[in-house]
């Protein structure tokens, strides 16, 4: 029914707000996400720094920047499964059933909380790419930093969506470390340490179907080389398939809550 | 056409475990309409269902014209919501919870930005509207939910336990809420813990125990069915008990005298009244403190239909 | 005095077992770690000077070997870590103070506490060491080798439970401690638990010759990789025991003042 679009309308932006509150009226909230990630750079940095020397790195001078985009994405991971805890808690305490009585239809709902996760991660990204800067890696030019955020954003959102999967099926806050390993594992079980070629065949192989890693080299190459339309593409792809394919299931699983 | 209709509603959860085992309730446009029932009866089940969170496993109920089960989404465009938790968000401000709700409910900012104003004055929290909820007292968090639940002026609301927990104050506040709804016309489904509540407010009451409804009509009428009523008599000083129960014989059986009397004669006709008690003593010479008579309450009502004690029963926790 | 700690021990060991959800990312976030690490940098073995300081010959271990005892110090850490959000939840919940009411000697509540995240710490390290036999080669140095992890792991276990008690004792809540989660990473970073320190970036090379955990990794690495006759044992012992010292003893000094302020 066309007024029942219109209605929908507003409800995105009004449920993204109400979720981005939380770090703009408490103090500190956006701390632990960035702090997380930006440990994790900077310590793989300084205990592996020197695996650069390795053949395979091609002469690469800066650890830093080939694991800054592990840390871009690990942030965005921890941001969707966030999302996926603040989801928990508002089922636990009765908020998502205002939201479900709304005449709105599931997919927008989902929607609203998925685009707060997918605002929300631009501020770790924003801070890790500075301390990189910081630490000396090189800028990676604007067109790279407009793919690098757009990704970033697709894997929040998937990763949202992950949490909400999560947050639907146990109804509970006390689930949230399932939320987290599942992104955890998605990005690191990639090319996050190492170039492909020298992986251990296991990981690699994992490695090759994880859409996360073609989504990884996206967000990498302009750090560690130059943007190509033959790295851009595949990362576009792998995203918007992860997300398409877990939103599919957070929105069965929205529908299901009143069976 | 009414309000709210089911008919053989029934929900079975998981495990076989049957929470609502087929109910009727019809409830008349602009009615009040009082749903009791002790924790575990299938209460909230029941409510959960008519208001599109729960689905029926079996019959059908339409609310507001539509069936919950296939319409849902015209349901709740139709329907206000006031539940239990009261689930607010802490950081936010009543006003900007009010103006949330109405975009929910698919309304434009402007529209919104006035409707809120508009409740936060009716609800009385017009001073506290930019204060972050997360600093109400619950009296002003369950008008806030009110409001919240008015904002799109629905023409059936839902008012699960609206004043469990609450001070004398902040719950007759919310009654008063509630008569001035009756005046405007909006039907009213209320859940509640208290007799007192469903007793002044209801046109009509439904008892439910176990998942079945086993009584419904209005509060009078189920205290008069429940019983008669019965006089209780204080005697002056050296009056004798026995000869009292002797001498009010013919009006009826006596019971068990409880506290504060010193007699009680169950009426075997409700059409006698305490004069006919007045002079029966007065033949016998018996002289009379007080003399009252005590007509059954919801209570006795509660008691009767469920073989339990309804007020004072445990709050919070609720079925599933 | 011993017989209350043993019985505090045993309760608290008994609460923790009974609940999975409590152990299971103890050992499962350092696995996974330990899992990528390996997978992602295992050609890291071939960089010059690599083998050079553990005092291990040709053919050398893999680099899964080098890479347990890094998890071990982890799942260690993270214990400390996880006892601290314990005696904090007791602390929020009233628990603790029955237990202060109680007549027994008050330092027997700190010591059962660590007694029983020593004895944790050696069902973290029995994990670790069924993740050697199941994909390397197990225990290089033996039995005897598998004792000295044991004793040094379940030492530093109790100094690492030691710091999580001080924690919550000073703070009194769990959200507190839990804020710590990340400085885990932070001193696991800064020490050549990892990667050999003569291989670090400056200045985490420094900072990591001060960290005793770089100490008690390398501990637990000698008998892994089959180095059991170098210093690192020793060094590893000392480090372990120092700490345990240590944090035990400030724990029950943060309990003795936070009963006096009380």
């Amino acid at each position: 029914m066309s007024n029942e679009r219109t209605n929908d309308r507003g409800v995105v932006p009004a449920l993204a707000r109400r979720a981005l509150n939380e770090l703009l009226r408490v103090p500190g909230a956006a701390v632990p996400g960035i702090l997380a990630p930006t440990i994790f750079m900077l310590g793989l940095s300084a205990v592996f720094g020197n695996v650069t020397a390795l053949p395979g790195f091609d002469g690469l001078d800066k650890y830093m920047a080939f694991v800054l985009p592990v840390g871009l994405l690990q942030g965005a991971g921890f941001t969707g499964a966030a999302t996926g805890v603040n989801m928990a808690r508002d089922i636990e305490q009765g908020w998502f059933d205002r939201l479900l009585l709304a005449p709105v239809r599931r997919p927008v709902l989902l929607a609203g909380i998925v685009a707060s996760a997918a605002l929300r991660t631009l501020i770790p990204a924003t801070a890790l790419i500075c301390v990189g800067l910081l630490f000396g890696v090189k800028f990676p030019g604007f067109l790279d930093l407009l793919i690098v955020a757009l990704l970033v954003m697709i894997v929040a959102s998937a990763s949202a969506c992950w949490g909400a999967i999560i947050a639907l099926r146990f109804r509970t806050q006390q689930a949230a470390p399932l939320m987290q390993i599942g992104s955890f594992m998605a990005v690191l079980f990639t090319a996050a340490y190492a170039p492909m070629a020298l992986l251990q065949p296991w990981l690699k192989a994992i490695a090759t179907v994880n859409p996360v890693n073609y989504v990884l080299t996206g967000v990498r190459q302009g750090f560690i080389g130059s943007v190509s339309w033959a790295d851009t593409w595949p990362a576009f792809v792998a995203g918007a398939g992860l997300l398409a394919l877990l939103a599919t299931f957070a929105i069965r699983g929205m529908s299901r809550t009143s069976d | 056409m009414a309000a709210i209709k089911a008919s053989g509603l029934e929900r079975t959860f998981k495990g076989g475990i049957k929470a609502v085992r087929g109910i009727d309730i019809e409830v008349a446009e602009g009615e009040i309409y009082g749903f009791l029932g002790p924790n575990g009866a299938g209460k909230t089940t029941t409510v959960r269902m008519l208001v599109t969170l729960l689905k029926p496993t079996g019959g059908n109920a339409v609310v507001a014209g539509f069936d919950v089960a296939h319409d849902a989404s015209q349901v709740r465009r139709r329907i206000g919501v006031a539940l239990q938790e009261a689930a607010l968000d802490p950081l936010m401000t009543g006003r900007e919870l009010i103006i949330l709700q109405a975009t929910l409910q698919g309304m434009i900012k402007a529209e919104g930005r006035e409707r809120s104003a508009e409740l936060l004055e009716r609800v009385g929290l017009i001073n506290a509207s930019d204060r972050r909820v997360g600093g109400y007292s619950g009296g002003m968090k369950r008008r806030l939910d009110l409001a919240m639940a008015l904002v799109h002026s629905p023409s059936v609301l839902f008012l699960d336990e609206p004043t469990t927990g609450l001070d004398p104050t902040s719950r007759f506040a919310i009654w008063d809420e509630v008569d001035r709804l009756r005046r405007e016309g909006t039907t009213v489904f209320l859940t509640t813990q208290y007799l007192e509540e469903a007793d002044q407010m209801a046109d009509r009451v439904g008892i439910i125990a176990d998942g079945l409804i086993v009584a419904e009509g209005t509060p009078e009428a189920l205290k008069a069915e429940s019983g008669a009523p019965h006089i209780e008599v204080v005697l002056d000083q050296g009056s004798s008990a026995e000869a009292a129960e002797r001498s009010l014989a013919p009006l009826g059986e006596p019971i068990p005298a409880g506290e504060g009397h010193d007699v009680a004669i169950r009426l075997s006709d409700s059409a006698t009244g305490v004069a006919d008690a007045v002079r029966l003593l007065d033949e016998s010479g018996l002289s009379v403190a007080e003399i009252e008579l005590v007509r059954p309450s919801l209570d006795d009502v509660f008691m009767e239909k469920t073989g339990r004690r309804l007020e004072g029963a445990a709050t919070a926790a609720d079925e599933q | 005095m011993i017989l209350a700690s043993v019985a505090l021990a045993q309760r608290a060991l008994r609460v923790t077992l009974r609940r999975p959800q409590f152990l299971a990312p103890l050992l499962i976030f350092p696995s996974l770690l330990l899992a990528v690490n390996t997978g992602g940098l295992s050609q890291a073995t071939s960089l010059p000077g690599f083998w050079e300081q553990y005092g291990v010959t040709a053919p050398y271990p893999s680099f899964f070997e080098f890479q347990l005892a890094a998890a071990m110090s982890q799942s260690l850490l993270l214990g400390g870590v996880a006892t601290g959000i314990a005696v904090a939840l007791e602390l929020e919940m009233g628990f603790f103070d029955r237990l202060v009411a109680a007549p027994i000697p008050r330092a027997s509540i700190v010591l059962g506490r660590l007694l029983a995240a020593g004895a944790i710490a050696l069902v973290q390290l029995s994990w670790f060491v069924s993740l050697s036999l199941i994909f390397g080669s197990g225990i290089a140095d033996g039995i005897p080798g598998l004792i000295e992890v044991y004793l040094i792991g379940a030492i530093a276990g109790i100094g690492f439970a030691g710091i999580g008690v001080t924690l919550a004792l000073r703070a009194g809540n769990a959200s507190t401690v839990q804020s710590i989660f990340p400085l885990v990473f932070v001193v696991l970073f800064l020490s050549s638990a990892f990667f050999p320190p003569n291989l670090l970036t400056s200045p985490a090379d420094l900072i990591a010759k001060w960290n005793p955990l770089s100490y008690i990794a390398n501990g637990l690495r000698a008998p892994i990789i089959g180095a059991s006759g170098t210093s690192d044992v020793l060094e590893g012992f000392a480090a372990a025991i120092g700490l345990a010292l240590f944090f035990g003893l400030l724990a029950t000094w943060s309990l003795r003042v936070r009963l006096q302020s009380k």
